[in-house]
């Protein structure tokens, strides 16, 4: 039984519509006038209890729309969303105490409280008993070094600090269902590695995780399913490795040749491929089609004839992938 | 099926008392702040004091209310106010709270919403106006010649009257759920009504304002009549409207701040 079910859902909102500057503000104030605009259009979503699922999507997509409907926080224009078998919006108490919420643009950090407090805080709203509290915290502190700014007041924080600390509240609890709005937005790389490796863990515990994001190296390390939504509907949903399996259809190889590299014979020399000049003068980038040459055979060839100085493969990127669904170049 | 979980009351008291000390440690985080806000608001009410003084210097009562009885009316409306700023002021960052879409969080905690908002933030004002409203209270009581034996009267005077000026300016700040306004324009109306109007005896204004002030905003409970009855100005039987105002007001504002809940579209979307 999925621990998520959305079916239909949607969400619209009324807009005004107004001309730009002074004079359409004044216009509007005189003449109201409003037009709907769909945010989440008609998407159906099921997890399974333990999926880590990535929600991706560009700018004003629809995804932190989808998240708040999925938390209660909005009611749906049309559609039911069922979470654990109850409505999340009318059976809010319920649900509060399964869920899990990050929203990374935001705290729900006591601004002018120390760390600690606004944990004990959210410990006695949970009804988070001693013992669970204090295990709980040395967990966080294991993984997420909490300790050393638990004494801090939230608004000393720097980002790094708040987001993990955002993490332990929003985990507090040990909830079943987690979702999480770019909890990596603004951070350095060392940072996002020591949350991605928290997310991991998280999930190895069998955590159903609900992640948006756009730092696609999140996705491919703590997801397994992605679903790409644009336009407030979805336009990809499935695994990572069948979306790359699907959509990646050609690979590359970077060659560094003894002298320069001249392009337009390179192609007339080798056909099949496709041929651009790299960043240095003897660097050559070459692409071919993965279901018609092996890597081995492309290799093999290469080498022989051109006898280069160095080569190396580019790995598929799923960000290429994901670039190509936004814009519309690849279909569902 | 699935049960809705309610929050037991007991819970719901100790979240909200948790909260509201948090905020205590944190206000003295800016001890500058607190001591300019507490004295200002002792310095409003000593202006009070002294222009009630200046007033019945001149005038000997006004609608059968003397010097004292006047004091008691402006002394437990202040009494109301503050505790309206030092146990519920976070009612009046309702507005900005919705523009700014700061209501999330408090969606996905098992607490209700209005007691997460409500305790969210105490007006260092408020000491001032408690302390020396009660004062001007005690004041009056003393110089309207009331003995002890009604002190149980106005213990619940007191305590109904804060309850219902909590409802009452939550019920108007949740307004803002539907006319996005970072100020809550009601709310500050009420406010000044009362400053202006319900410092004087209702009786001195025509019989509509008292029927809308009694019945269909009841701010006439907050103060008028508890006071009313305590100096005899009107009978007894006025108590039992007291507490039946107070449930009108919780109900209300808690019904209000449903509803506009169920209208919240948060932000950036």
């Amino acid at each position: 039984m999925p621990i998520l079910e959305a079916q239909s859902l949607t969400k619209t909102f009324r807009r005004p519509d107004k001309a730009s500057g002074f004079k359409g503000a004044v216009k509007h104030l005189m003449q109201r006038k409003y037009k709907n605009y769909t945010a989440v259009d008609g998407i159906d979503l099921s997890i399974e209890p333990g999926e880590s699922v990535a929600y991706v999507g560009p700018n004003g997509a629809g995804k932190s729309t989808t998240v708040k409907l999925l938390t209660g926080i909005l009611r749906p224009s049309e559609g039911t969303v069922r979470v654990m078998g109850r409505d999340p919006h009318t059976e809010r108490i319920a649900n509060a105490h399964d869920i899990g919420v990050l929203f990374g643009q935001r705290t729900q950090l006591w601004w002018d409280l120390p760390v600690e407090e606004s944990l004990k805080l959210l410990k006695h709203m949970y009804g988070v008993s001693d013992a669970d509290y204090k295990r709980r915290i040395e967990k966080f502190d294991e993984l997420l070094d909490l300790g050393e700014f638990m004494p801090a007041l939230a608004r000393t924080l720097s980002l790094g600090q708040r987001m993990r600390a955002d993490l332990a509240c929003a985990l507090i609890h040990d909830p079943k269902m987690v979702y999480l709005d770019e909890p990596t937005i603004g951070l350095d790389i060392s940072v996002k590695d020591r949350l991605r490796a928290f997310l991991r863990e998280l999930v190895n515990d069998g955590t159903t995780l609900l992640l948006t994001s756009h730092d696609l190296a999140d996705i491919e390390e703590v997801c397994e399913r992605i679903v790409v939504i644009d336009k407030g509907a979805i336009a990809y949903d499935g695994s990572i490795d069948r979306l790359k399996a699907h959509y990646i259809t050609t690979k590359a190889v970077n060659l560094y040749l003894e002298g320069a590299a001249d392009v337009p014979e390179l192609a007339e020399k080798f056909p099949d491929y496709e041929w651009a000049a790299g960043e240095a003068p003897s660097e050559v980038t070459v692409t071919y089609e993965s279901g018609r040459f092996t890597t081995a055979e492309v290799l093999g060839s290469l080498t022989a004839q051109l006898s280069p100085r160095d080569l190396s493969l580019s790995e598929p990127s799923i960000e290429d992938v994901i670039r190509r669904l936004y814009a519309g170049e690849l279909t569902k | 099926m699935t049960l809705k979980r309610a929050v037991p009351a007991r819970h719901v008291f100790a979240i909200y008392w948790r909260t509201w000390f948090a905020q205590i440690r944190a206000i003295v985080e800016y001890p500058a702040d607190l001591w300019v806000m507490a004295s200002a608001g002792a310095v409003w009410n000593i202006l009070q004091f002294a222009f009630l003084a200046v007033l019945f210097a001149n005038v000997p009562n006004v609608a059968g209310w003397d010097y004292h009885e006047m004091l008691m009316l402006s002394g437990l409306l202040s009494v109301a106010g503050g505790c309206n700023a030092l146990f519920w002021d976070g009612a009046w960052s309702t507005g900005t709270m919705v523009i700014k879409g700061d209501i999330d969080y408090r969606i996905t905690r098992p607490a209700p919403v209005i007691i997460q908002v409500g305790s969210s933030h105490i007006g260092m004002q408020s000491i001032g106006e408690v302390v020396f409203g009660a004062a001007m209270f005690v004041y009056g009581w003393i110089g309207a010649g009331i003995g002890f034996a009604a002190v149980p009267i106005g213990v619940l005077a007191i305590v109904c009257a804060a309850l219902i000026q909590c409802a009452l300016v939550t019920a108007l700040c949740a307004v803002n759920f539907w006319i996005k306004g970072q100020a809550s324009i009601f709310a500050f109306l009420l406010i000044e009504l009362q400053g202006n109007a319900m410092k004087m005896p209702l009786g001195i204004f025509p019989s509509g304002v008292r029927i809308v002030a009694m019945f269909l905003v009841p701010v006439a409970f907050v103060n008028f009549v508890p006071v009313s009855v305590i100096t005899g100005h009107m009978s007894a039987w006025w108590l039992a409207g007291i507490p039946a105002a107070v449930i009108g007001s919780v109900l209300l504002a808690v019904g209000v701040y449903r509803l506009g809940l169920r209208a919240y579209d948060s932000a950036g979307h």
